[in-house]
């Protein structure tokens, strides 16, 4: 050792040899069991004592000599061995041999020379250094290789391999595993299918054509189609059909009535031959003129609501009713009504009298005159019937005519409801307005095919016509209804420039 | 009297109707779903007779529906859909909201369809009911199939109405079933009568759409939904009746916009051939008297109608670019013609230009270069009028540059005494079998007489319905009147005498008009003042259309003149 010129522990202190550190610790271990003496004490005199054990932390040793007196303690109960019994040393022997396996791998004793120290020649020549750097730059230009602080710290520095996880590199049942392997290796070159796999190919293939019964969309543009009005028993029809209807499994009869349209209006209405591309005059000329009379109806209608509303003339303030409003009640003018007014609440306070009392020949005359009333409007009436058997010509005529005004009456009703067949009904909130007439205008009218502009459109023309055979109610498109109310703010930025 | 007093809204009408929003609770269904679920089965609002009785005392405006049917919508297993669907909607929402891919992809694939083969089935126990309300079906279908994907609806629901369109419109071709065509500024009306019915229905021009904002999408598209399926199923009948195949071997592959014109210059692959299933000859019975002569119009009429399917049989069209391909391609195959047009312009042409066997080439510009001497160019009109007219119409009012006459609509039906514009007369003279006296030069005046002539036919006519032949009587003397004053001095001579030759023609109408003078002449007083009345109405009518064929004369010549002015 000495031949060199410096010697320099690499790691903490000078190894023992590892013949002589062994033995040692097995004495260690068995010391205190066998001793009477303190047992700390003791051991820790004898492992100091030991020639070749390497103390890494020496000054637990010097300084840790109890000079406190010892306490008598009753040996001969194990409660007290385990409290009395100083097993420091032990702990720290062996906290010292897990630092060296921790940190050398292994015990400092064991370690050959070579592992423990190394020569050193001094600093290296810059040269050297240079020359070496630049190779590494280039590496190194991509990314700074050194790792980070905290990757070193968190990094894992005891030399201690983990502990092998037996139990990840067990199978259960391995033996038995193998073995059936074996034997159904052993089958197979033999040519025997085992019964298991028999089954399976036995069985049916699975029903693959149960993921193609799912429903298909209603508008997949390759659906198919069959004879839905051709096929007419169904296998439903042959069970029981009380059965079906009480499970309901049998659909539910639709009522005839459901069958009727609601309007007889046709599904297409053709245009009026005036709404040709290339027109017959007359019949542009009719059509023209019908799409007038709309067009005034409509007209006549704003112009009614206008003029409703317009503010009457005479309403309007003049100077002279401004004037008069002004000096309304400054003016005293002489009130000449009063005095009447006085006289007449007079005559009603005195109109209030009690009516005198009827005497008793006063009421026998009125009742005598009320029989005698009544005897007459009987005659009457008899002679009135007796004399009707002269007018009965006439009285025939009369019921005629009664007749005939109630069956007028009966088929205009029934002309009404006919014609309100074919008119919308009032379905809903709003009242069905029919869409504006297709018209071209003479100078509109294109010369040929070619130059034809459409007029309308043919979906509101559909739409409408659901609308008016009451098909569907005539509705307003929902309104988008804000929950929130918005606020506005000018942005800053924006009111800097304005 | 005695008894439980009797509570108000109790009984009556007020019971048997229920507010929308109550059978929406009922049904356990949002307002959309509601809707969707009335328009499917066909169930619709109901305006009752005493409002305020069912409002119970209100008057505020509502929409009623009838509680037993929304009792039978009760039991509808769609409405089970429905709320799976609103489920299924939710978890997807979620799903996406915690960006559970996985989820959203399951989800997507058990999405709950529902079909709506079993609604049809019970709306339309029968074919023929059905077809009887097909033409709701094939105007949304036709105008679906326009539709841009824009958004508004579905692609898919486009894609299907294209496929059901192409469909139907080969049907009407295979069956030669159009009858009457017309174009309006709206759109073009076919009429097409398959198994009996006549069906209407309007297809909208292409690319006219400005997509109105008052119209509820939603709703058409559900309408459309239900009516797509009722259309597969009707179509699927219908060639089956011809001995089709169903679906029609289409090359679905390509671009749908091209779809319908490719579909349209092909024939359809027949299940049977077609010799045998040719007219079935109508069976003769043995009738008497009158009936044969019904019969034998009816087999008039019929040849006629068969002359009328094979109208454009062995001509060749040729459509030039600016023309509307699909219509007129449409046209020209149901009444057996040949059609193409230019490569370039969409697949399917099946000849060229320069083909020299080409009859008719269809151009709408004023003047085109390269003409070729054995073919007619003409306006697309006349093809239009040609189907409507059920003749092959004379070419020359349909020349380039030439003004055309009017289109007239074929879907108005003139009773005797209505005004008839001249141009239709023109055509049911065609019809007849009439020749015009046509002639190149003095073309227009000759057209004139014509009209005149025609006119005057009409009125013959009119007055040989009226009641007697007084009225001829009377106008032979005044044309004589007018001969001698136009002669100013009477010329008095004596001729020859004539035989009188005994028309045996003539004896009979003279006896008919006489029978028919006697029988007015004994009727009662009430029964005469309602023939008078019903006379007097037909007169009516006579000058009305009198006074409008007037007025149109005036407007022609004052047009003429202004035209010669011009020149």
């Amino acid at each position: 050792m000495s031949s060199f010129t410096e010697v320099r522990p690499s790691v903490l202190q000078v190894a023992p040899p590892a013949s002589v550190q062994h033995k040692r610790r097995r004495n260690v271990f068995l010391f205190p069991q066998s001793s009477n003496m303190a047992p700390s004490r003791r051991t820790k005199r004898v492992v100091a004592s030991q020639p070749g054990f390497l103390n890494l932390k020496s000054s637990s040793g010097a300084a840790g000599l109890p000079s406190i007196r010892r306490k008598r303690v009753n040996k001969n109960k194990k409660k007290n061995w385990n409290k009395h019994s100083d097993i420091n040393d032990v702990t720290e022997f062996l906290e010292d041999v897990r630092h060296q396996e921790r940190t050398i791998g292994g015990l400092l004793s064991d370690k050959s020379d070579d592992n423990l120290f190394f020569l050193d020649v001094g600093q290296p020549k810059k040269a050297e250094q240079k020359v070496a750097e630049p190779v590494d730059g280039k590496k190194r230009k991509g990314k700074a290789v050194r790792p980070l602080r905290i990757d070193l710290i968190l990094q894992h520095d005891s030399l201690v391999p983990p502990p092998k996880d037996v139990l990840a590199y067990q199978q259960p049942n391995a033996k038995k595993l193998r073995r059936i392997g074996q034997k159904a290796e052993q089958l197979a070159a033999k040519g025997v299918v085992p019964r298991r796999q028999k089954q399976l190919l036995n069985r049916r293939p699975a029903d693959r054509t149960a993921k193609k019964a799912v429903t298909e969309a209603n508008n997949n543009p390759d659906r198919e189609y069959y004879d839905i009005w051709g096929q007419e028993c169904e296998s439903k029809d042959t069970a029981d059909p009380w059965y079906l209807q009480q499970t309901g499994k049998k659909r539910v009869k639709r009522p005839e009535k459901l069958n009727e349209k609601p309007s007889v209006l046709p599904a297409v209405e053709v245009i009026a031959p005036g709404g040709s591309y290339n027109p017959d005059f007359f019949s542009h000329q009719a059509l023209l003129q019908e799409a007038h009379e709309v067009e005034v109806k409509k007209q006549k209608e704003e112009d009614k609501i206008e003029r409703q509303l317009a503010v009457n003339k005479e309403h309007i303030a003049t100077e002279e009713t401004i004037l008069r409003e002004q000096v309304e009640g400054l003016v005293e003018e002489e009130n000449e009504e009063e005095a009447p007014n006085e006289e007449e609440e007079g005559v009603a306070v005195g109109a209030i009298t009690v009516a005198e009392k009827k005497t008793e020949r006063q009421r026998k005359k009125e009742r005598a005159y009320k029989v005698k009333e009544q005897l007459r409007q009987a005659n009457r009436y008899q002679n009135d019937k007796r004399q009707q058997l002269f007018q009965l010509r006439s009285i025939k005529t009369s019921i005629k005519q009664e007749e005939q005004e109630t069956k007028d009456k009966q088929k205009q009703r029934k002309a009404k409801q006919e014609a309100q067949k074919a008119q919308p009904r009032r379905l809903g909130k709003l009242k069905f307005k029919a869409q504006d007439m297709e018209v071209q205008l003479s100078d509109e009218l294109a010369g040929s095919l070619r130059q034809l502009k459409p007029e309308g459109s043919v979906l509101k023309d559909r739409f409408k016509s659901l609308q008016k055979r009451n098909l569907i109610e005539p509705r307003e498109r929902a309104k988008f209804k804000r929950r929130l109310k918005l606020k506005y703010v000018e942005k800053r930025a924006f009111r800097e420039i304005t | 009297m005695g008894g439980l007093q009797k509570k108000k809204y109790e009984r009556g009408s007020a019971t048997n109707y229920i507010t929308r929003n109550k059978a929406r609770k009922k049904l356990q269904l949002s307002l959309p779903d509601f809707r969707r679920l009335c328009i499917l089965k066909g169930i619709y609002p109901h305006e009752p007779k005493h409002k305020k009785k069912v409002n119970k005392g209100s008057t505020a405006p509502r929409t009623f529906y009838l509680l037993k049917d929304i009792r039978f919508l009760l039991h509808e297993p769609i409405v089970g859909k429905f709320r799976e669907y609103k489920v299924f909607v939710r978890k997807l929402k979620k799903a996406y909201g915690k960006t559970e891919w996985s989820s959203v992809e399951r989800l997507k694939e058990n999405k709950p369809a529902y079909k709506l083969d079993h609604i049809i089935k019970e709306r339309y126990p029968s074919f023929i009911d059905a077809l009887r309300d097909i033409d709701d079906a094939l105007c949304m279908c036709f105008l679906f199939s326009t539709f841009a994907r824009t958004g508004k609806c579905h692609v898919q629901t486009i894609q299907l109405c294209r496929r059901l369109t192409v469909e139907w419109m080969n049907y009407v071709i295979a069956s030669r079933a159009l009858k009457k065509v017309f174009i309006s500024i709206k759109g073009i009306y076919y009429q097409a009568e398959a198994m009996g019915q006549l069906i209407t229905w309007l297809v909208p021009y292409q690319f006219s759409h400005d997509h109105p904002t008052d119209v509820d999408y939603r709703v058409m598209a559900t309408f459309t939904e239900f009516y797509t399926t009722l259309l597969g199923f009707i179509n699927f009948r219908l060639y089956h009746s011809l001995n089709l195949l169903y679906p029609p071997k289409v090359s679905w592959t390509l671009k749908q916009s091209q779809m319908k014109l490719s579909a349209l210059s092909a024939s359809l692959a027949r299940v049977v051939s077609t010799a045998e299933e040719d007219e079935a000859e109508l069976d003769q019975f043995p009738v008497d008297g009158e009936d044969m002569a019904n019969m034998e119009a009816r087999e008039k009429e019929q040849k006629q109608e068969e002359a009328q399917k094979k109208l454009f049989e062995g001509l060749k069209f040729f459509l030039n670019r600016e023309v509307p391909r699909e219509s007129l391609a449409f046209l020209i195959r149901c009444f057996g013609g040949e059609v193409s047009w230019d490569k370039s312009v969409c697949i399917g042409s099946t000849y060229e230009v320069k083909d020299e066997t080409i009859t008719h080439q269809i151009v709408d510009r004023p003047n085109i270069d390269k003409q070729y001497i054995n073919r007619y160019y003409i306006q697309p009109q006349w093809v239009y009028d040609c189907v409507n007219a059920k003749i092959i119409l004379p070419v020359e009012d349909y020349f380039l540059g030439v003004t055309l006459p009017p289109h007239l609509s074929p879907f108005v039906e003139e009773k005797d005494g209505d005004y008839v514009p001249p141009e239709k007369l023109k055509i049911m003279a065609l019809q007849r079998g009439e020749k015009p006296a046509h002639e190149q030069e003095d073309e227009e005046e000759e057209e004139e007489e014509d009209e005149e002539e025609e006119e005057e036919e009409e009125e013959d006519d009119n007055e040989e319905e009226g009641d007697d032949g007084e009225e001829a009587e009377e106008k032979n003397l005044k044309k004589m009147e007018e001969q001698r004053s136009q002669g100013k001095s009477l010329s008095v001579k004596v001729t020859a005498g004539k035989v009188k030759v005994e028309n045996p023609a003539r004896l009979e109408q003279e006896e008919k008009a006489e029978e028919k003078r006697l029988a007015i002449m004994m009727m009662k007083k009430k029964e005469k003042y309602l023939y008078d009345k019903i006379m007097f109405g037909k007169k009516r009518k006579v000058r009305e259309a009198n006074k409008l064929a007037a007025k149109r004369k005036a407007h022609d010549d004052a047009e003429k003149s202004k035209k010669k002015a011009r020149k």
